[in-house]
């Protein structure tokens, strides 16, 4: 068995590896992109010579080997350029549109954990019942329903039932916290349905797989009552495997939320990213696509090592 | 794998699943079938004089902003879902074969190797990898393929490196070895047709998985392009009128539910009877 450093520094070799061919995909992603940002930028009625001066400005006349340097020494010290489109910082820019993203990541993240949590617990005590089965069958429509076609049909249902949801309002955080919290619960929702019937489903199966090994038996011998068991040993155990599931979960909230933003006209990464496509703006585009994998291989880090200390086993794989 | 060829099997439970599947699946496919026959009416026909129409006897499905008719559009998008779901998984199946079992032979470097760039493909989140590849190449149905193709790629050479590496442990895979079968043959005769029982359900779950981000691209404008009716594109143009016409966000929005959500049934259809039977 490895100990826990070693562990730790085998994942960080795999985590700076990771990054490093993530870059690698996104920078070369970015070179092979057809038409020559100068020239879009300038227009079709500029001289070839302004063109060629603005290539030198934007460095883009240097070899591709050299561009990657910079690129990649911007990048991991978050200074990753100007924007051609905006000519603002990318840093800048990404961090106004932050709030949204992260925000509906976070609020998404934390109804899956408070409903499906529950909805687990109840369902796995009494597999094959009426209720587990309608909570499994629900599970399985929800996880089919697209998240933007989720807000659609929710934007429907929350119309016609209150007609209080206001779409295209955003609120910043900073002028009124419970507005921004609001405003971004539909969409959180939205997002957060088809992972809460994943959530749900394994840690349902994860209970159930556990309730059924022999110290859950030998507990009950002992004389000790089912909650009692539950809280103090189902529950832990099936924890360990649910580290790993949420870090699956919350990359594909924040994958998610690119797309739900547009439902709802928030202003967050996927509209930036959308509008750094549609200019084809290169260091803006590869700054967000860059950082948004970033962010995931960061968790994905993070889950092993909170796996492995809470499970050693973990370590002999 | 055995279990699914062995009827006699089959668990009343993995039928269930099985049949209700097999339904909803059956609405898309034969609506898809039809459709390259005959439609109601020509899905791209504007028609000015019935706008915006509710659904009734002329129109089942109600008619659009621009007067055409939601019924055949539903009918002729349905092609694009089954055709890039079924291509890009074709793709993404034969390029994580290809990766997956020489990763799982060998193991060590290669292993290592592959590995590392199956994993940093599947670190960017969601629709992203394939978005960025869109907006490279161009908005078109085969950058899209291609795009979400390779996405998928490592889910299936996972299941290939797994397998690979369980087989390969087999007496008769050594004893092919020890005979001088070369490598390739090995792997193409008598590893990869005894991986097709772990695949089957990765495939069907690879349909439904990439007809969740195809349809998040065409509505994002970087999928299929109009006028061409697609799910995705069909419920971005119906955002605007979701108060007034519901049914332009409803019978989209259910056709490709049925598709995703038979999908998932019969896959957990198979899933239910490996885990029972067979092994």
């Amino acid at each position: 068995m490895k100990s826990k450093t070693g562990y730790f520094i085998e994942k960080l070799i795999e985590l700076i590896l990771t990054l490093l061919v993530v870059s690698l995909l996104v920078f070369a992603a970015f070179s092979i992109i057809p038409g020559d940002a100068a020239r879009v930028m300038l227009g079709p009625n500029a001289s070839e010579a302004q063109v060629e001066l603005l290539r030198a400005q934007l460095g883009l006349d240097k070899p591709l080997i050299v561009r990657y340097g910079s690129w990649l020494l911007g990048i991991i010290t978050f200074n990753p350029g100007t924007s051609y489109a905006f000519n603002m910082s990318v840093a800048e820019l990404i961090g106004q549109r932050l709030p949204v993203t992260v925000g509906m990541s976070v609020i998404a993240m934390l109804m899956v954990i408070i409903i499906s949590y529950p909805l687990a617990v109840v369902s796995a005590r009494k597999p094959g019942r009426l209720g587990d089965q309608i909570c499994s069958v629900i599970g399985h429509v929800l996880f089919a329903i697209p998240p933007y076609a989720a807000s659609l049909l929710l934007i429907l249902l929350a119309g016609s039932l209150f007609s209080l949801v206001t779409v295209g309002n955003y609120v910043s955080p900073k002028d009124d916290f419970f507005g921004y919290v609001g405003c971004l619960l539909l969409p959180s929702f939205a997002i957060a349905l088809p992972k809460i019937a994943m959530s749900f489903k394994f840690l349902r199966s994860s209970i159930i797989e556990q309730r059924a090994s022999d110290y859950v038996r030998t507990s009950k011998s002992h004389g000790l009552s089912d909650l009692k068991i539950l809280i103090r040993h189902v529950l832990p155990n099936s924890n360990v495997s649910s580290i790993t599931i949420i870090s699956i979960i919350l990359s594909d909230i924040l994958g998610g939320s690119l797309i739900v933003e547009q439902v709802f006209n928030l202003p967050g990464l996927g509209r930036l990213l959308l509008m750094a496509i549609e200019r084809r703006d290169f260091p803006l585009l590869s700054g967000i696509v860059f950082y948004l994998a970033f962010i995931t291989v960061i968790l994905y880090f993070l889950s092993d090592i909170a796996a492995s200390l809470a499970d050693p086993r973990i370590r002999l794989k | 794998m055995q279990s699914v060829k062995n009827k006699t099997n089959r668990s009343p439970e993995a039928s269930a699943f099985y049949t209700a599947g097999l339904i909803l699946l059956g609405i898309v496919v034969v609506s898809f079938i039809v459709s390259l026959f005959w439609t109601p009416y020509e899905p791209d026909a504007t028609n000015a004089a019935s706008k915006l129409l509710a659904p009734c006897l002329e129109h089942p499905f109600g008619t659009d902003n621009l007067g055409r008719d939601v019924l055949s559009r539903v009918m002729s998008a349905s092609k694009y879902t089954i055709f890039i779901s079924a291509a890009g998984v074709a793709i993404a199946l034969i390029l994580g074969t290809v990766a997956g079992i020489p990763a799982g032979y060998f193991g060590g470097i290669t292993d290592r190797g592959i590995m590392l760039l199956g994993n940093s493909i599947m670190c960017f989140p969601g629709i992203l990898l394939a978005l960025v590849a869109v907006a490279v190449f161009g908005p078109s149905v085969t950058n899209v393929i291609w795009a979400l193709g390779l996405v998928f790629a490592p889910t299936f050479a996972r299941v290939c490196r797994v397998g690979t590496m369980e087989i390969k442990e087999l007496d008769y895979i050594t004893h092919a070895r020890v005979m001088g079968v070369k490598p390739v043959r090995i792997m193409t005769f008598h590893i990869f047709p005894n991986l097709v029982g772990q695949l089957l359900p990765a495939t069907v779950i690879g349909l439904a998985n990439m007809t969740l981000f195809e349809s998040g691209m065409s509505y994002l404008g970087l999928g299929v392009q109009p006028p061409d009716a697609s799910f995705g594109k069909m419920l971005s143009e119906a955002q605007a009128y979701v108060r007034v016409a519901p049914w332009l966000v409803i019978f989209p929005a259910l056709m490709l539910i049925f598709y995703i959500l038979g999908l998932y049934f019969i896959s957990e259809g198979l899933r239910v009877n490996l885990s029972k039977g067979g092994k």
